[in-house]
Parts: structure tokens; sequence; C-alpha cells
């Protein structure tokens, strides 16, 4: 052990550290639950949601901090390789899963006084999926993969089921908890089938063995394509990729909307991570990465699908929050299509997949975030109608919401634009102009939706008598929407900078 | 100034940050916390902000002689993005900032003359309740404006462009209560997007063939516009050779078809021209000149101030100031300075004529600054860019003198009116200068200098302009072995000379109609007061009660209602100020003298100038001085003619000429009915085409597109959304399906190979590349070397016999032993056919193209030009 090593950990070593006291904090605090007062800041968020935020800040100041002192000169670091890999990727996507999980939590801060819900388990919940998602990102073996995995997995589940007294809560968290497990267990048994045909579990190792695989009788092709299969669908499931995505809208509607916030950006992002590190590291020769046979086309489909699919179905919707989820789906495809960039265009095309990955957190973050800011205990914003003219009688709230949909939607200056512009010229260098257009014409339909709630924001005004949204109140929100916001324009607006990063940091893996 | 030297090195030069940021503050205070301020600390907030950004820029301008090579000083805030060029470079484009001679002097006209017209401003909008907005979108402007004149490259330009083209629409329209304000802010916008259309085609050509978007790199490299580009046919049409020799008889009738569409001959430009075209319809919007003028008269809607700073002293000039800061362009281009030259000139007479009639007095000015905006371009086009920037600064001056003198005038009358048209009708007016005797000096001052009377500022720069048009040619560059540029024939320079000097003499006489008949005779806005009637009906049915009214207009004393007074200090401060520029300014350039202390700082901006533009002949410049007798001939048949008519006849000859020739003086009026034309004709066109597209759109889009599109979502999003059930079995089942169909893919073998058949024609060789898969292995079938049994062999090389046909049969088996078939057939035309006929290689099945990549960027420029002239 030495000093190196404790650097190069220091970012989960930070944020669980500051969990744990967090816990212990919360067991003592005198700050108890009355869920009858109205005074919101007698509950545990007023102190926990705070330093929450300020624990996993740190984590990301803590990965920015290595970034800049270079993970390659950690001596020491390299010896829980490949358990835990620290490398610029892994440094990337600890600050985007930091920033998304603080900014999650402010929106708590706000959200769970608000609505009665103030208990402050929620907190450490957030914390320790966290760390559950940083260690996904950073594994690069099956074993502590699936590790991160179940313990980023264990504290969503819970957190989506936080509304214990709503029926939709509780049902949304059981059936993500059975499909998760589901999709759990195929993972599990893919990675089980891979070690029995390569006798590896780190993922360097798996790469390897499938490449000196010679093919013919008596070969373990067989079981790596079985393998492939498992773990390609258990991955899809956790991106929420169509058709694994069912679960993905009752979950996310059922769940309180920090829950959602976190689910669509942290467990996303993570996802993403360990996809990527998957399929480009273990699956990445030996036939796997065929564009014929492999899985590339696989994943193509899925892109396509899910775009598609997660775009028609989110214009139906009536409910904002559920048109949110949707839309998190439909991004999820457009990160998939550059993800199949990944595999012929190289460190530019996975550098332009975190690009977005960072830029979908921000603008996600602040569009659910800008939700809650609508809503108040008894007069929440649901549905479209409940929006109607909420821009002219709150124009900051209105402008926020406004913000962040351009961003989501794809519109210049916003971060969102360069996001799908980078993920766009990923997949035309690398030749896939059909998927191109695809998701060009996907990020028309979806303009449709996000521009429909603007029109009823500021071009409606609610019928008389009609339920309106009064937006709520919280320092907290509003300092997480200013963050998210200023994160929307410097992204769109300086570019080029944290692309060069992303990139940087792709091309760390390879 | 050795400190501030130390302060802001050359390369480095913060200082333009400060002279950026003072306004944009401004603007920012003005326009969030304006409310709250109060007009006080609005009116503190918004001068102190020009004043501060007014002392940087004349620091900027003193320090300007120690700057980068003979005079630049430059600002890099950062890297806004980049580009790929078609050679394959990163172009950078940065949000730079680089001033020489030129942008400093438009700094200081900027903040100078800004600075004093935000103080006439301040008290000319006094009374309004939107004075924070006001001054929000007026420091905007500026801060806008400087960012214009200061950018290092054309896409800084462009965010200026863009933003004073912003501010001005939401100026034009400030009081947009009014429906005509609104439309003409709407007017202005919708002209300048044609304008600003050319400005971004200019962009794009030059940054194909520069390479560079920057003004130092496109001036340097602007050689390499001399490139011819077809522009007829458009696109990459088939070339003759491609689709005549096959198969004559076919061809023939195709041949045929195409030509009765194109020219048997394709159309060349030279890029440069292109450029030159282009970038002129981008400035002719911004600078109101001909066919785009049209915007301009209407958009003095707005409050007179803002006529002033943006419609006379700076924004409008933009144009002009960018066909100067991209002179090296314009001089590859003989013709596209031409086209500049000839339709300023059009502009200047045309606008003249315009001015003659108008009643309105801001009219008359209006149109006053169209025509001498054409003599800017009349001077950028002739080669003398110089002068023609020298008349932007000297008409900065006196045009905001005279605005502001209107603003002055009209508000006086609008006191006692009550009317905004009324109080600008010069019918209603008359006689003021007994009531406002600042105003009227400055303003005689200012009409003088704009009439051309020597030696004010109008006379040496008008003198200037003109004299260059006669006396200079300009020099085609050397183009080799291609065909020589258009070269300007040697009538056109002095044609222009003659008809600028009739416009200066419309000018002196339009503008001092304008001025005797607003400040001398009697007062006529006597008349202009509710119930007034004339004596004879005064005491006969007055039924408004008012009763008590009397006709006292003949003994000189007023009816009830304020007196027209002068403006206080506020207003009046400025205009004496400006009035003195307006004098004084033309001594900073006046060549004819040799005393041109502005020329000599300017002339390191235009050295290229210096070598295209040359003496028409042996011994003009003796003529410098004759030449000048027709300017000032003008001025005085202009301002004689105005005197005798308007002070000495009371403006009966116009009212002759008007029952003389009534359908004339209505059609000038009517501004020659442009405006009525260019609804007829383009709007007409647009409506019609519009009614087209309405049916269409009505029909096609709305009943079969639309509705089509939208019940295919709907429909597949209802579909899709029925699965959605909430029963977590259906989750499950999907689950089991998608995982059963990404098995079935990945179970099943693919016998997808690429061919490359490259070589075929030539050696009859071809390589056929099997995929790759995870466990597979191939076994082919006549490659002539036979295969039992599966291998890892993946790739085959096939030789094939001209006119011969060869199968080849893939077979593929993967780790499932499961197995699949591809087969190809592979055909090498025979010899004796031409090769341009020979057939594609026929290769049925599913093959992926090999590569499949973008296209190289060596062909490119064979896409443009299909012809290859080069």
């Amino acid at each position: 052990m030495n000093s190196g090593l404790f650097l190069g950990l220091s970012p989960l070593l930070v944020v669980s550290l500051g969990g744990l006291l967090l816990m212990v904090a919360e067991a003592f605090s005198k700050r108890r639950v009355d869920e009858t007062s109205d005074d919101r800041d007698a509950g545990p968020s007023s102190e926990l949601s705070l330093g929450t935020a300020v624990t996993l800040l740190a984590g990301a100041v803590f990965a920015a901090a290595i970034w800049f002192v270079g993970p390659e000169k950690l001596e020491g670091a390299s010896s829980v390789a490949p358990w835990v890999i620290v490398d610029r990727f892994t440094l990337f996507f600890s600050f985007v899963l930091c920033l998304g999980g603080a900014l999650a939590a402010l929106l708590a801060g706000g959200y769970l006084p608000e609505h009665r819900l103030d208990r402050g388990e929620f907190y450490p919940l957030i914390i320790f999926s966290t760390v559950g998602a940083m260690i996904l990102a950073s594994a690069g073996d099956l074993l502590s993969l699936f590790l991160g995995l179940e313990t980023m997995s264990l504290g969503v589940y819970a957190m989506v089921g936080f509304r214990r007294a709503s029926l939709r809560s509780t049902e949304a968290a059981v059936k993500y908890f059975l499909l998760g497990s589901f999709a759990a267990a195929l993972l599990l048994y893919g990675g089980a089938l891979l070690y029995g045909a390569t006798g590896h579990t780190d993922l360097a190792g798996i790469r390897e063995a499938i490449a000196n695989m010679q093919p013919g009788k008596g070969s373990n092709f067989a079981l790596v394509i079985t393998a492939a299969v498992l773990i390609i669908v258990g991955l899809a499931f956790k991106v929420s990729a169509v058709p694994f995505h069912m679960w993905t809208p009752d979950a996310y509607e059922g769940a309180p909307t920090p829950t959602t916030t976190y689910m669509a950006v942290a467990v996303k992002c993570a996802a993403f991570a360990t996809m990527l590190r998957v399929l480009i590291g273990a699956f990445g020769e030996g036939g796997l990465e065929s564009w014929a046979a492999g899985w590339p086309p696989v994943v193509a489909l899925l892109a396509v699908l899910t775009m598609t699919v997660a775009n028609l179905v989110a214009g139906q919707q009536e409910s904002v929050k559920r048109m949110l989820a949707y839309s998190s789906i439909a991004h999820a495809g457009y990160v998939l299509v550059g993800v199949v960039a990944t595999m012929r265009a190289g460190g530019d095309a996975q550098g332009s997949v975190m690009f977005y990955l960072l830029t979908y957190t921000v603008s996600t973050v602040g569009a659910f975030g800008a939700l809650i800011l609508m809503g108040s205990r008894g007069a929440e914003a649901v549905s479209y109608e409940d929006l109607a003219g909420v821009g002219k009688r709150h124009p900051a709230a209105g402008f926020a919401f406004s913000l962040f949909l351009l961003s989501l939607a794809g519109v210049p200056p916003t971060a969102g634009f360069f996001g799908k512009l980078y993920i766009v010229k990923a997949s035309i260098g690398a030749g896939l102009y059909p998927l191109a257009i695809i998701l060009l014409l996907n990020s028309v339909i979806s303009a449709y939706y996000y521009l429909r709630v603007m029109v009823y924001m500021y071009m409606r005004e609610p019928a008389p008598g009609a339920p309106i949204a009064k937006p709520m109140r919280s320092g907290y929100v509003a300092t997480a929407l200013v963050v998210a916001g200023v994160l929307v324009l410097v992204l769109g607006l300086w570019p080029t900078t944290s692309l060069q990063i992303a990139v940087e940091a792709a091309l760390a893996t390879r | 100034m050795e400190a501030l030297k130390a302060q802001f090195p050359a390369t480095n030069f913060t200082l333009l940050a400060v002279v950026l940021a003072l306004p944009l503050i401004g603007a920012f205070v003005n326009g969030v916390f304006g409310k709250r301020l109060g007009k006080a600390g609005v009116r503190l907030m918004a001068l102190s902000a020009l004043g501060g950004s007014f002392i940087a820029a004349l620091a900027t301008f003193l320090l300007l002689p120690k700057g980068e090579g003979g005079g630049t000083l430059a600002w890099t805030a950062w890297r806004w993005f980049s580009l790929n060029g078609r050679m394959g470079q990163t172009i950078p484009i940065d949000v730079a900032f680089s001033v020489d001679a030129m942008s400093a002097t438009m700094m200081l006209v900027v903040t100078g003359v800004g600075f004093l017209i935000h103080l006439y401003s301040s008290e000319y909008m006094i009374k309004d309740p939107g004075y924070h907005r006001f001054f929000a979108y007026l420091n905007l402007f500026c801060f806008a404006m400087l960012t214009l004149v200061m950018a290092d490259n054309m896409a800084v330009l462009f965010v200026g462009w863009e933003g004073v083209g912003l501010c001005s629409y939401l100026l034009i329209g400030f009081w947009f209560g009014e429906e005509k304000n609104a439309t003409a802010g709407k007017k202005a916008f919708i002209v300048n997007r044609i304008g600003d259309f050319g400005l971004l085609v200019a962009m794009a050509i030059l940054l194909y063939y520069t390479g560079s978007l920057r003004f130092a790199e496109i001036n340097a490299n602007a050689r390499n516009l001399l490139d011819p580009v077809t522009i007829w046919p458009f696109g990459n049409l088939p070339i003759e050779s491609q689709w005549d020799a096959a198969n004559p008889s076919a061809n023939a009738l195709y041949k045929a078809i195409v030509h009765l569409f194109l020219p048997e001959k394709g159309i060349q430009v030279y890029a440069s021209t292109l450029v030159g075209l282009a970038m002129f319809l981008g400035a002719a919007g911004k600078s109101a000149q001909i066919p785009l003028y049209v915007w301009l008269p209407d958009a003095m809607a707005g409050p007179t101030p803002v006529s002033a700073l943006i419609h006379a002293a700076t924004m409008v000039t933009a144009g002009v100031y960018l066909v100067a800061r991209t002179s090296a362009v314009f001089l590859m281009s003989p013709a596209a300075m031409a086209t500049v030259a000839v339709l300023g000139c059009a502009t200047a007479i045309f606008a003249a004529s315009i001015g003659l009639f108008q009643h309105d007095l801001k009219k008359v000015l209006a149109y006053s600054t169209v025509s001498q905006l054409g003599f800017m371009f009349i001077g950028v086009g002739v080669g003398a860019f110089a002068a023609g920037f020298f008349h932007v600064f000297t008409h900065a001056f006196f045009k905001a003198c005279l605005f502001l003198g209107a603003g002055s005038v009209i508000h006086a009358m609008h006191a006692r009116i009550h009317d905004t048209d009324k109080s600008q009708d010069i019918r209603n007016m008359g006689g003021l200068k007994k009531y406002m005797p600042i105003t009227r000096w400055t303003f005689l001052l200012s009409c003088f200098a704009i009439a051309g009377a020597p030696p004010l500022a109008g006379f040496w720069s008008k003198d200037e302009i003109l004299w260059r048009a006669f006396s200079t040619k300009i020099v085609a560059p050397e183009v080799g072995r291609l065909e020589p540029l258009w070269t300007w024939p040697s009538w056109l320079g002095q044609t222009i000379y003659w008809v600028g000097v009739v416009a200066a003499t419309m000018t002196a006489f339009y503008m001092f109609r304008a001025y005797f008949l607003t400040f001398h005779g009697e007062f006529r806005g006597w008349k202009v007061v509710a119930g007034w009637k004339e004596p004879k009906h005064a005491h006969g049915h007055d039924d408004h009660g008012h009763d008590d009214h009397h006709d006292h207009h003949d003994d000189g004393t007023p009816l009830e209602g304020p007196k027209p007074h002068e403006s206080p200090l506020a207003m009046t401060l400025p205009l004496m100020v400006l009035a003195a520029f307006a004098v004084f300014a033309g001594f900073l350039m006046a060549e004819p003298i040799h005393f041109e202390p502005l020329g000599h700082i300017l002339a390191p901006v235009f050295t290229r100038a210096h070598d295209a533009v040359v003496l028409r002949g042996e011994g003009v410049e003796k003529l410098m001085w004759p030449m000048m007798g027709p300017g000032v001939a003008a001025f005085l048949a202009g301002t004689g003619a105005a005197m005798v008519v308007y002070l000495n006849k009371g403006g009966a000859p116009e009212e002759a000429f008007k029952k003389a020739a009534p359908g004339l003086y209505k059609l000038i009026y009517d501004k020659w009915r442009i405006d009525e034309l260019y609804d007829a004709v383009v709007v007409g066109m647009v409506d019609a085409l519009a009614d087209i597209f309405t049916t269409a759109d009505k029909w096609l889009i709305d009943g079969v597109l639309a509705k089509l599109t939208a019940a295919i979502v709907a429909f597949f999003g209802t579909v899709l959304r029925t699965f959605q059930t909430g029963r977590v079995q259906v989750y499950g089942a999907a689950m089991a399906i998608g995982l059963a169909g990404v098995g079935f893919f990945l179970v099943r073998p693919h016998a997808d190979a690429t061919v490359d058949d490259s070589k075929l024609r030539s050696a009859g060789e071809v390589v056929i590349s099997a995929a790759p898969g995870p466990g597979y292995e191939y076994r082919w079938e006549g490659t002539g070397t036979e295969q039992k049994d599966f291998g890892p062999l993946r790739e085959v090389r096939i030789n094939v016999n001209p006119g011969e046909t060869k199968d080849v049969k893939l077979h593929v088996r993967n780790a499932f032993a499961q197995e699949a078939t591809h087969s190809f057939a592979i055909t090498r035309p025979g010899r004796g056919f031409p090769s341009s006929a020979a057939p594609v290689p026929v290769v049925p099945g599913g093959v992926v193209p090999a590569g499949g990549g973008s296209i190289p960027a060596k062909d490119i420029p064979g896409l443009i030009n299909p012809r290859g002239a080069q």
C-alpha cells in the first residue's frame, strides 16, 4: 500500500467515507420527521442534502485533481487493477457520476420536504449507489463489475420505493427489482460462461483469450457467443434500450422525481461506461467486433429501435414526467449510435459518446429539476395542462425549463446541440450514414414533444378552474438548476475543451 | 503612455475587452435593474459606460502606432471552434479582436458619437416609460457595433452584424404599440436577412478558397480566389463523354432533352467575383443600397436619436466598412467592384431624387442617408477605399448632427402638436430660427457640410471620392493562362463622376429646401391645433366647443398651447460638438492641400490598393484642382436654387411644378413607387406562390403527408403504448423476445463479403474478403484452387480474363455448425468496348461497398467544377 494507491482511489474513498459519516450523523441527529408538519426546514433534509452534495462534489473534485496530476503517474494505483482501474476513463466517469449524484441530492433537498417524504436514509442511499456506479465505471473485471452493479442497483431499488405510502411507488420498485434481477442474472450467467470458455474474469484477459481462440471442432466459440448474447442483453437492460426498456417508464414515473433524475443520469452513465469497457474491451476481437456477424449490427439495431420507439411513444404521453422518461430512453438510443461508431471510428467517436453523456447529464438533471420546481405539494406539475401559462406567471422557472428542454432537443447554443453534433459527426466519420440520418429524423420528432411543453408554458392559458401547477420555493433546487444551467450554456458555448477532455479519457481505454 | 503600453502588449491587448465590456455591462444593468435604478441611475449607467468605453477607445487609438506590424493591436478571447479546410487542415475560429487604423477610427466614432447621442437621448426620451429599456438596447447596440468593427475574423464580425441588426429591429419597433412601427421593424429585419444570406455565402466561399475567416489571412490569400467556378450547369451533372459514347442512339434523345435546359457550354466566373457579389449583397442589405434600400426610410419610425446613431452614423455604414475591410478580395474582381460602384452611384442619384420633395423631415434625412451611402460605395467601388471610409467618418458627424437637430425640432413641435406625423412635417414648421437658435445654427452648418461647401467636412470627403472615380483605374490581377478578368471600360469612371456631381447638386438642393422650410419664413404650426379654422370659418360651424379660438397667425402671436422652444443643454451640447466636427473634420484628410493625417495612418490598411489602383493616364493629377470646380458648382447651384425657390419665392415654384407635372411630382413624392413595385412583384409573387403552396399544403401536406405522418406516428405510438400494460409479465416477455432476437442474430451465420474490383478492368484481378465472425470458417468454390473442407482462409484473389464471367461461392460455417452461402458473378468487360462504356461489374447480393468513408479531399474541387477548366 502506498500513497499513490490511496490517491488513485481517493474519489471512491472520499465518497464512501462521507457516506458513512453522514449515515452516523443522520442516526444521531435530533431532526426527525413530522409527517404532518409544514415546516420544511425541520426535517433531516436541510442538513443532509447539502452534506451529500458536498461529499459527492468532493469526489468529483478529487477525480478532477487526479486528472491534472495524471493517473499514469500514480505508482501503485495499478496494484488494484483490473478490479479497479484508475485511468482517465474512470476519472471522467467518476466526475460525471458525482456531478449527477450531487445535483440529484440537491433536488432531493427541495423535493422531499415539500412532499413530506423527508426521511434521512435517502441521502446515504444516493451516496452508496454512486459508490457502486463509480466502481462499475472503473471495473476491469467481471467480478468487481457485478459487485458495483449490485451496489448501485440495490440502493436505487430502495430509492424508487421511497414513497412508501404510494402504491405506484412501491409497484415501480417491485417491477424494477424483478426485471433488474432478471437482467442481473443474465449478466452473471454470461460472465460465468465467459469464464468457462476463456478461463479469465478480467476483461483484457477475456479479449486476449478470444483473439487467440482457434475456430473449428472443439472450440469454445459457441460458449463465447452465448455469453455475449446474455451480456449484451444485460447491459441493454441497464441502459434501457428497446425492447428491454419497458420497466423504465413505470419505474421513472412511480419513483420520487429526484430518484428518477438519479436513475436517468447516474445509473445510465455508469451502465454506458461499463458497456464501453465490455464491448470495446472484452469483445473487441476474434470476430465478435465483426460488422456482419458481431455485436455492432446488434447494437445498431437496438439503437434504431430505441430511438424510434421511444420518440414515437414519448409524443403520445400526457404526463410530462413520463414524457421525460421516454426522452431519456431516446437519448440512450442516440448514445448507442455513438457506441456503434466507436467500433469503427475509434477514440474520437468514444470521446463523443462520453461528451454526450456529460451534456445529457446536465440537461436531464436540469429538466427534471425544473419539473420539480414547477410543482408544490397539492399543486404538482404532472400533465401538460398543469403547466399552461406557467411561463408567464413564473418567468424564471419557465426560462429554466425551456433552456433544458432546448438542450435536450439539441438546439444551439446549448450543450445538447454539440452532444448530438459530435455523435452525428462520429457516425458519419464511421460511414454509418443510415444511423446518422435516423438519428437526425428522430431528433426532429423529439423536438415536437419538447417544444410542446414550451407551447403550454408560454402560449396557453389554464382553463378556468383547472388545477394549475404552483412552483415551489427551494434554494437547493434553485442552486441545482443554476449549476446545471450554467453548465448547459458553458458546454454549448465552449464545447471544444470538454470534448478534448472526453477524447483524452476515451483514449485511455485503448 | 509607456505605462499603458507596458500594461497592454500588442498581441494581448486586453484594453479591447474594456472597450467591449463597458457597454455590455451597461446594457445588462439597465436591462435587468433599470426599473429599480430610476431614470437618473439609468442615465448615469448608460453615459458612464459609453464614456468609459470612449476613453479606452481613445487610448487604443493613441497606442496604435506601437502595435504589431505597422499598427495592429490584437486580443484573442478564446478559441470558439475549429473547422476542417478543404486540404484537411484545421481552421481555428477564435473569438478574437484586432484593431488597426480603420477599426480604431470606427471605434472612436461609435463610442464618441454614441456618447453624444446617449447624452442627447437622456433628455429626449425623459418622458418615455421605457426609458431603461431604451438605454439597454442602445448600450447593447454599441456593444454589437464595436464587436463588428473590432472583429478579427468574419465569424465574430457576423456576430456583431447580427447583433446590430437585432438592436436596430428592437429600436425601430421601440414604440411597438403602433402597428406602423412594428411593421417597419419587421421590414428592416426581413430585408436584412436577404443581405445576411449573401454574407453567409461569401463567408463559405472565402473559407473554402482562402482557408481562413481572419481578415488578415483572407486578404493575404486573396489570390486563391482567382479560380474559375462553373456556375451553370449547377452541380455535378453528367458530362458528355459519360453518356455520349456507349449507346449513341438512346443517348441522343437524352442529350436533346438535357440541352433543352442546359446550354452547350457551361458558364464560368471567377470565385472572387462570386465572393464580391455575395458580400456586396450583404453590404447592400445593411447599408441600404439598391435594391435593398427600402427598409431604411421606414426605419425612421424609431425614436430620432436611434435614427441618428444607427441609421445614419454607425450601423448603416457597416457595409462600407466590410467592403473596405476585405478590399484585397474586391481587388481580385474588377467586375464586383464595378457592381459596387455602379449600384452605389445609382443609389446616390436615385435616393437624392426622392429626397427632393419629401414632406417629412426625417424622411428627407433618411433618403439623404441612402444617397450618401451611395457615395461611400462609389468610393470603395472605384478603389478609393480610404476616401470611401473617410466619407463614412465625416458623414457620421454631419448626419448625426442633422438628425439630432431634426429631433430637437420634432421635440419642440411635438410639445405643441402631440402628433408624431404632423410634428415631423416640414409644411407645419417654418420660422423656427427665432425660437431655436442653437438648433438652427448647428443644422445650418451641417447642411453646408453635407452639401459640400468648401472647406467643410463633406466637401473634402465627397470631392475626394468623385475625383478618384474620375481619375483612377483598377488594374486587373494577372491570372496566368486562364481567361483574363473583365476590366473597366474607361468611360465608366467618368460617367460615375458626372452622375455623382448631379446627385451632389440634388443633395444641396433638398438639404437647403429642408433648412429653409424648417427655420425660415413664418411658423405654420399654429394652424395644427385641434379646432383651428381658416379665418372666414372661425366663427361658423364650431361644433367642438372651442369657440374661443381666434386666428392670430397674421400678427404672429400664438394661439393657446406652448410655443416652440429651444431644447435643454443636454440636447444642444451634442449638437454643438457634432457641428464643430462637421466643420473641421474634413481637414483630417484634405488631399488637395496635402494635409491628411488620417490618410497617413490609414495607408497601411490599404497597401494592396496602392498597387492595384493607379491613375488613369499621364497628367491626370494636374486635373485635381480643376475637377473640384464641378463639385463646388454643384453646391452653389443646389443651394442657390433652394434659396430662390424656398426663401425668396416661398416655395411657389414647387407648387407650380406640382401643378405643371402632377404625375411626375406625385411619382417622385411616392418614391418612384418602388415600394409598390416591390409589393406588386415580390410580395405579389410571394403571395401567388403562397397561394399555390397553401393549396398544396392544405391538400398534399396537411391532408396527406401531415395527417398521414401524424396518423402513422400516433398509430405506432398507440400500438407501442399498448404493450406498456403495466404488467410485469409482459415486460419480462418482451425482454425474453429481445433476448431471443439477439441470440438468433448472433447464432445464425452471416456470409457477407466485400469485393474489391478496382483492378478488375486493368489487371483482371478481384479480391473478395469474407466478413469475419466469431468462430467462423470459410470454404470457397470457383476460385481455381478447389477447397474440400472449411478452413480459416478469409480472403481470395481471383483472376478473370477479358470477356469472361466467373461464379464464386462462399460457404461459411460458424461455431454452432450452422452454414450459410453467398454467390458472386464477376464479369470482366471484353476488349474493344470504349472504356467509358464499360458496364459496371455485376455483383449480386448484399455486397458491402469497399471503403465506404467520406469523399477524399482531392475530389472535392472536381465535384464543384466538373468541366475542369483549370
